[in-house]
């Protein structure tokens, strides 16, 4: 059967073709291409490594980023109670110094006019004093006149030393 | 396969021809129908076809050369058929070496001559393709070539002399020995040694020859698209870097991944980088030559991988290289293997299959392959016989012929496209298994069974260690809680 028979000039060209093949893909076709896939398998599995690595970096960042914010309005709200606080203590202390001037500054008048009060009472008893004693002065004169009232006057006192 | 190279293909140009004319029918039905319109015009005009089949047959005379058409397709050629003739040859480079050792190299135009008779009955001029001398004259003597056909080299060329004396005494005693035995007269001898052409004998000499044939061409073909299919992926990789290619190269792309990941690197390990070449060069070669085989007309349609002398070179290559890169321990279990003494000594039992098993793996990929195309070519190219064979019936029966014949060609061809893949697939699955039995190291065959009892070992240690603190957590956050 010629079907089961090789013919030698269909061996020889297949033989030469198919080594020539061989080496040049061997040399410079398959190498490549396999080079190539792995190359590229690894960048993709990278690539998802990367992504997988950048979302966990986001998500961080993020939470970070929120802690931040409260903290900072965390310490926003205390400042502006602080605020209202320092306000309310300088009104308070502004209120309490005017009224301690206030008060000093009325005890002050209210010591002067004691004082002028005194003086005007220690002025006017003296002159009380001074006006009886001339009332009485004069009344005396008026009474020890006669030698018989001064007489008796003497007795009378010294009957009153006597008597002491 | 060559369906429409074949000598019937004026058949194919009157279906093609009445099917556009009758094709613009449908366009005028409802949309509906016109699918169901359209398959009942293919089939009416298949059933007309015959007519002109059987027409067609009758004017090479009736009778149908089944067996030469056949194994002309499956065969090989000096020259390539042309689509829609019968006479016309792509010519190819033939080159002989004669007898007394001189190489010519011409055209296969000058080995056939195209002649014209015209049929007194019916006046209808017959085309047909005969062979004639080649006479070149070369220093004085003159050489005479001959596509052989009425001779033990059948289709073959072959160098031709005049017979001398001696040589025709010879001739004539061993034609009347013929006779004797012969019971009926059945025309020409063929007689060793000798060719009979245009009413002579010749003294016929085979020489050596490595001509460009049909199948040779078709071999080149392949190989350049090969390389066209590989560099032009590489290109692709140098110009765009590395992104993915798609479509055509991505397919290609595709199956090199799967031929070298899963299934030569799942194979050979770490001596993937040693054999993948020569592993996916005959993967790809067996595959396009197939697929190749499988178009009908020009670049395709030689019966390559269909061709015994082609696939035994491949599984030669495969062999080769299983046996020279085979280690120590592969050679150790072919001489001295791992069986009972009785069965190596001191009758070599073992030996005798070891050695047998050698050349039987390698044999057994060359008929495979070989086998495998060789029968999807021959069932295609039946089937499509089968309607001219049954050109005698009248129309009715070659009209259902026709239509079921080509239902089933189509359903095969497309068949065939699978086995293209499944073929080249197996081939080259074989091969890298054959490969990696011949791979196998003492010390690594041992090690790979400790090493497995280990590793499976620690395997579960791991596991166990991983279950524990995955417990112990659990403990701990309920502990929180």
């Amino acid at each position: 059967m010629e079907l089961f028979t090789p013919d030698f000039g269909l061996v020889f060209w297949m033989f030469v073709a198919f080594i020539l093949l061989f080496l040049v893909l061997a040399k410079w076709g398959w190498p490549v291409i396999i080079k190539m896939m792995d190359q590229r398998a690894n960048t993709i599995d990278q690539g998802v490594e990367d992504a997988r690595k950048a979302k966990e970096q986001l998500d961080n960042a993020r939470a970070e980023a929120q802690k931040y914010v409260k903290e900072a309005q965390a310490r926003q709200a205390e400042m502006l109670r602080e605020a209202a606080k320092m306000k309310t203590d300088i009104i308070e202390e502004a209120r309490n110094e005017a009224q301690a001037a206030a008060k000093k500054e009325m005890d002050a008048a209210r010591l002067a006019i004691e004082q002028a009060r005194k003086e005007a009472e220690l002025s006017f008893r003296n002159e009380v004093g001074r006006f009886s004693i001339d009332i009485a002065e004069k009344m005396m004169r008026e009474r020890m006149s006669d030698n018989k009232a001064q007489t008796e006057l003497v007795n009378k006192l010294l009957d009153e030393i006597e008597k002491n | 396969m060559c369906l429409l190279t074949g000598c019937r293909s004026d058949t194919y140009i009157n279906i093609l021809t009445t099917m556009s004319k009758y094709h613009k029918i449908p366009l005028i039905h409802s949309l509906a129908t016109t699918r169901r319109a359209v398959l009942g015009l293919l089939i009416a005009v298949l059933l007309m076809a015959p007519s002109a089949a059987s027409a067609a047959g009758h004017d090479e005379g009736g009778s149908l050369d089944v067996k030469g058409i056949i194994f002309e397709h499956l065969g090989d050629g000096y020259g390539w058929e042309v689509p829609f003739s019968h006479t016309d040859r792509i010519p190819l480079p033939v080159i002989v070496r004669s007898e007394d050792h001189n190489w010519f190299c011409f055209s296969s135009a000058g080995l056939t001559e195209k002649t014209e008779t015209v049929d007194p009955e019916s006046g209808k001029t017959h085309h047909a393709l005969e062979p004639v001398v080649k006479t070149i004259e070369r220093d004085g003597k003159t050489y005479r070539f001959l596509i052989a056909h009425e001779s033990a080299n059948k289709d073959k060329v072959v160098e031709i002399f005049d017979l001398t004396p001696a040589e025709q005494k010879e001739l004539d005693a061993r034609l009347a020995d013929e006779k004797k035995t012969g019971d009926v007269d059945l025309g020409v001898q063929v007689i060793d040694g000798y060719v009979y052409y245009d009413g002579k004998y010749y003294r016929e000499y085979r020489p050596l020859d490595l001509s460009v044939t049909k199948n040779v061409a078709a071999l080149f073909i392949a190989v350049i698209l090969v390389i066209a299919m590989v560099f032009g992926l590489v290109g692709f990789y140098r110009r765009k870097g590395m992104r993915a290619p798609r479509k055509g190269m991505g397919f290609f792309e595709m199956l090199v991944g799967f031929i070298y990941n899963d299934t030569i690197k799942a194979t050979l390990g770490d001596k993937t980088k040693k054999f993948a070449p020569y592993l996916l060069t005959v993967f790809f070669f067996i595959l396009v030559m197939n697929i190749v085989g499988l178009i009908v007309i020009f670049p395709g349609g030689a019966n390559l991988t269909g061709n015994i002398a082609v696939t035994l070179v491949l599984a030669l290559c495969t062999f080769i290289i299983t046996n020279i890169f085979g280690t120590k321990h592969y050679w150790k279990e072919i001489f001295w293997p791992d069986v009972p003494l009785f069965l190596k000594f001191p009758l070599p039992i073992m030996q005798l299959i070891e050695v047998f098993g050698i050349f039987t793996k390698p044999a057994a990929l060359c008929v495979r392959l070989f086998a495998n195309m060789m029968g999807g070519h021959m069932i295609v190219i039946t089937l499509t016989l089968l309607i001219f064979i049954l050109g005698a019936f009248g129309a009715a029966v070659v009209g259902l012929t026709t239509v079921v014949s080509v239902l089933f060609t189509i359903f095969m061809l497309l068949l065939d496209v699978l086995v293209s893949f499944i073929q080249a697939y197996v081939f080259t699955l074989l091969s890298t298994l054959f490969i990696s039995m011949a791979q196998i190291d003492e010390e690594e065959h041992h090690a790979k069974e400790d090493k497995g009892d280990s590793a499976a070992e620690s395997k579960d240690l791991a596991e166990l260690a991983a279950q524990k603190e995955l417990i112990s957590r659990e403990a701990a956050e309920m502990d929180l809680k």
